[in-house]
């Protein structure tokens, strides 16, 4: 029943996300650039929720804005994806008590989503490589997540070990080890 | 990381403040205007009234000495304003004379000749990377896939994809998108691609080394393609950049839609 609810809290958390993406940060901009919410959610439920679980919205959100934005679809799906993925990834391998090792994660997974993205639709597409434009936009908007992620960290934290506690159970003393 | 909660919401706030001030400042001139409209509102009223105060008491003691100026500046203003009615009645005549002028070319019947649904933008792309807009008419009121979007300016782009209620438009400063155009006075044909560096300005490249381009020159479609019509205005040759090889020189275009307040267009159905 609890584990429902929290599904439901996570999908209507990403329509909001979608919502303050095409709205709010439109015009919230770091000299017109926006953050990506979506990684941030997508690692923060990798991290904290069940083993297949980071991958599996990762994927359905990757889909989701193929099917609103792009041409083709499966860019997003698939590198969002492989976000979920490594979150669950560095759930195993690192602390999540750190303030900074969150950062660093965000840091990591927005370059390793907008290069896969950028570079997908660069093969895909056609579009000219400009990599020193694309480098401006992606350091700028790295940035701006990070800043985000500092403000919305206590959040993240006590709603994740909640989750935590839900989804893994008697499994979750291996975090004090 | 943070043992004492005070400094961990210490810093938390510190961060909004600092990506409020990022946000205000990177953004330039709107802000920034906005914060003047704010203190011009807050201050204006009491300067309008110290400014009256101030013209009434130093006009006060010119007011006799000034009638002999008066009446020459009287004389010296009939004269002018008998010329003015008379530049008036000139101008006149040439404002109809533009007018049937403009019917034999036919320009208002430009637009005219292509059946149109009015548009809203419902939705702008999430991404930093593409352009793609949204909009609020579908396959119900009549589009279909690879229509031309125009907005009162000029050229937005074409439909992607339909749904029964929304359309997917690719703008034309998508990085994905190229648009081949004709320059309006010598009729040499260009590509025009998007870039990812601005959302006003497009890129010609491949340009043949014997095309002169001229800047300030008019940009319109060429038809050539088969997805936008002949005709339609997408903006003027900003500036020529050329290289050492004269095969890689570019021109930068910029656009006469103004993509970042793009809130209505038309979609051209026929």
């Amino acid at each position: 029943m609890k584990k429902l609810l929290i599904h439901i809290i996570l999908i209507l958390t990403a329509f909001i996300i979608y919502f303050l993406q095409s709205n709010f940060f439109n015009w919230f901009t770091i000299a017109g650039i926006m953050p990506n919410l979506f990684v941030i959610f997508t690692l923060f439920i990798g991290l904290f929720a069940s083993k297949m679980m980071g991958t599996i919205y990762g994927m359905v959100i990757g889909l989701f804005l193929d099917v609103i934005f792009r041409e083709k679809i499966g860019v997003s799906f698939i590198a969002l994806g492989l976000v979920g993925f490594l979150a669950t990834i560095f759930d195993k391998n690192f602390s999540k008590d750190s303030r900074m090792t969150i950062m660093l994660m965000t840091a990591g997974l927005t370059i390793v989503y907008e290069v896969i993205v950028y570079f997908a639709n660069y093969f895909i597409l056609g579009t000219n490589l400009e990599i020193f434009a694309f480098l401006k936009i992606l350091l700028i908007e790295v940035i701006f997540n990070l800043l985000l992620t500092i403000i919305i960290y206590p959040l993240l934290q006590k709603f994740g070990y909640y989750m935590e506690n839900e989804f893994k159970g008697n499994k979750i003393l291996t975090r004090y080890f | 990381m943070y043992r004492n909660h005070k400094t961990g919401i210490l810093g938390i706030v510190i961060t909004i403040i600092l990506l409020i001030l990022i946000v205000v400042f990177s953004n330039g001139e709107n802000n920034a205007s906005f914060f003047e409209n704010v203190a011009s509102k807050l201050v204006m009223p009491v300067q309008n009234g110290l400014t009256y105060l101030k013209n009434k008491i130093s006009g006060n003691d010119t007011f006799f000495t000034d009638i002999n100026k008066l009446k020459e500046e009287n004389e010296q203003l009939l004269a002018k304003n008998s010329e003015l009615e008379q530049s008036l009645r000139e101008l006149e005549n040439i404002k109809t004379e533009n007018e049937t002028l403009k019917e034999y070319m036919n320009l208002t019947e430009k637009y005219g000749e292509y059946k149109t649904i009015p548009a809203y933008v419902i939705n702008r792309d999430i991404s930093n990377y593409s352009k793609t807009i949204v909009i609020n008419v579908g396959t119900n009121d009549g589009v279909k896939e690879d229509m031309t979007v125009i907005g009162d300016q000029g050229l937005v782009g074409h439909i992607v994809s339909v749904t029964d209620t929304t359309a997917k438009v690719q703008t034309i400063i998508d990085t994905a998108s190229s648009v081949s155009a004709t320059m309006s006075s010598t009729d040499e044909t260009i590509v025009c691609k998007g870039t990812l560096e601005s959302t006003t300005e497009l890129k010609a490249m491949y340009i043949p080394t014997d095309y002169n381009i001229i800047q300030g020159d008019s940009i319109e479609t060429s038809g050539l393609g088969g997805i936008y019509p002949k005709g339609i205005h997408i903006g003027t040759v900003k500036q020529v950049e050329a290289t050492k090889n004269v095969t890689d020189r570019y021109a930068v275009i910029e656009t006469a839609v103004d993509f970042d307040k793009l809130s209505t267009v038309l979609v051209i159905t026929n």
